[in-house]
């Protein structure tokens, strides 16, 4: 933490200048940024052994690359302390193995918001929240680690609205989901772990979101009851697209506790919605979305509806990497989000790389 | 005091390239155009009615269909130099997102600097991402085709009519020597 300056010695109207100075830019995002100098940018430089002019993200078909210096520029900005950016870097890369955001992701009509998974001992250090409105506001890691993630696109990618990025409505939240997993509470393995890093070894996981929907369920303790209001959740017909897609269900502690102690394990969970998160095909077609189970928009002509039956199911999410389960916010109401991926999730974790 | 505010873009003031299109036959009779499907849904119906309508109004040689692997990014280079090499004009449509219309715009601009006359096929919705990537390919003002948003979706008729629509500005583009210069 910086040293707080007596408040008669600042100079407001010269930061007022400043911030205006950076909107005439046009480099922010819409709210006010923290001006970037030399200096802080080093500070941000000085807490990673990765050399500034690392090329960490490339847009080939933009002309467009990012380096390690660029982001610092852009977290700096966002208003991260510079302890942050190992954060900042890791969730960078995590965002960048998802298929889409190396492709035209960023540009999509769909307006897809990454989603940053914090894991293991840099929570604590740096206060992410992980318990009661993870989801934010008022937490100043959990909001400027994924607006770095935003400045990065918008500035170093050249990816702005109405320009490249031609977000129909965008996903409310957009580059402000960022939360630590409530490891203290959760009764399975963190994610991290579940991912193959070590315990307690700091990371961040991330993807990019279509849209995310409450499950508020304080209604039963049946965990089958639970479950099947998750999983019809998890099937809706509004955002599905393509046949492989991938759901986070980013359980509240209280869920999680009770399907922990009704004997499910995060694999059990999986399965479970892997056998009850199908669609039959006339509900698709009745939502004009027969087409999924074929690989997406525009797969089938007129005559399909003669040759699949009205009663062959599609699976929503096959497989268990389609799944990922992690847990966060306060154990103080049984509710959970479904969280659906823009397409499908890296399965992995990154490491935080902290300065040795 | 007077500390300079970094900038976060990375970029600095590039001089404009001059975009120099292919050079332009003086009309489509009995030449080959090269139809490139970009995959979106309608884009393989379009270019199909595409290639009935300059047929039938331009008396066009023929036509040899292509489809993009993926529309969301430029077009693989050995697709581009494949529709070099076998036709003397493409149409490329449709681009119809975010990405795809961009990526569109890319591959046109790619064409021309191989040497083949191209016409690109966009959504009106689409005509800001479309620019901003002729600019960033050192093309700015570089003109294409617009159809009337959405494609997606439309009845087989209603694709027809989309390409009797543009089929005049399609061949306008590929034909008319006013926009050898680009942003004429």
């Amino acid at each position: 933490m910086g040293e707080a300056a007596p408040a008669l010695d600042l100079d407001p109207e010269a930061a007022q200048a400043a911030i205006e100075h950076c909107y005439d830019q046009g480099w922010s995002d819409g709210l006010p940024l923290v001006p970037a100098t030399r200096e802080l940018v080093d500070r941000f430089l000085a807490e990673t052994d990765r050399p500034p002019d690392e090329v960490i993200g490339r847009m080939d078909h933009l002309g467009r690359a990012c380096t390690v210096e660029l982001a610092a520029v852009n977290a700096a900005m966002a208003g991260c302390l510079p302890e942050y950016f190992p954060v900042v870097l890791a969730a960078w890369e995590a965002v960048m193995r998802d298929r889409a955001a190396k492709g035209g992701g960023w540009q999509s009509t769909s307006g897809p918001a990454p989603m940053i998974v914090v894991n293991g001992t840099v929570r604590e250090e740096l206060g992410f929240n992980s318990t009661g409105g993870a989801f934010g506001p008022g937490f100043r890691p959990n909001a400027t680690v994924p607006r770095a993630i935003g400045l990065i696109v918008r500035n170093a990618f050249g990816i702005r609205p109405h320009e490249f990025d031609q977000a129909t409505q965008g996903l409310p939240g957009r580059f402000s989901i960022c939360f630590g997993e409530n490891e203290e509470e959760s009764p399975w393995e963190p994610l991290s772990v579940e991912m193959g890093l070590p315990e307690g070894q700091s990371a961040v996981s991330a993807t990019l979101l279509r849209t995310c929907e409450f499950v508020d369920n304080r209604h039963t303790v049946d965990p089958d009851q639970v479950l099947f209001d998750f999983a019809d959740t998890i099937v809706r017909t509004g955002s599905l697209i393509f046949r492989d897609q991938s759901c986070f269900v980013v359980f509240g502690p209280e869920h999680a506790q009770l399907l922990a102690n009704a004997g499910y394990s995060k694999t059990d969970v999986k399965d479970w919605f892997i056998d009850h998160c199908v669609r039959r095909e006339a509900d698709l077609r009745r939502a004009g979305k027969d087409a999924v189970g074929e690989g997406g928009l525009g797969g089938r002509g007129p005559s399909d509806g003669e040759r699949v039956s009205p009663d062959t199911l599609t699976s929503i999410i096959p497989t268990r990497a389609q799944i990922p389960i992690t847990v966060t916010g306060a154990r103080n109401a049984a509710m959970s989000l479904v969280c659906r991926v823009f397409g499908t999730w890296s399965n992995t974790s990154c490491p935080i790389e902290r300065r040795r | 005091m007077g500390s300079l505010i970094m900038d976060p873009t990375g970029q600095t003031t590039r001089a404009e390239a001059e975009m120099r299109l292919a050079r332009r036959p003086e009309s489509l009779r009995g030449r080959t155009v090269g139809l490139l499907d970009n995959g979106k849904q309608n884009a393989g119906r379009f270019v199909d009615e595409l290639g009935k309508v300059l047929a039938e109004r331009y008396s066009i040689g023929g036509v040899v269909l292509r489809k993009k692997p993926v529309a969301t990014v430029d077009a693989p280079a050995e697709l581009l130099d494949d529709l070099h090499d076998s036709v003397e004009l493409v149409v490329i449509a449709v681009g119809d997102c975010g990405s795809c219309s961009a990526a569109a715009v890319a591959d046109g601009i790619a064409l021309e600097r191989l040497g083949t006359p191209t016409a690109v096929v966009c959504t009106e919705s689409f005509k800001a991402t479309a620019d901003a990537m002729a600019v960033v390919r050192g093309a700015s003002g570089y003109r294409y085709a617009t159809v009337e948003h959405p494609m997606a979706g439309l009845p087989a008729d209603e694709v027809r009519a989309r390409a009797e629509g543009v089929a005049d500005e399609v061949v306008s583009l590929l034909v008319d020597a006013a926009v050898r210069r680009g942003a004429a």
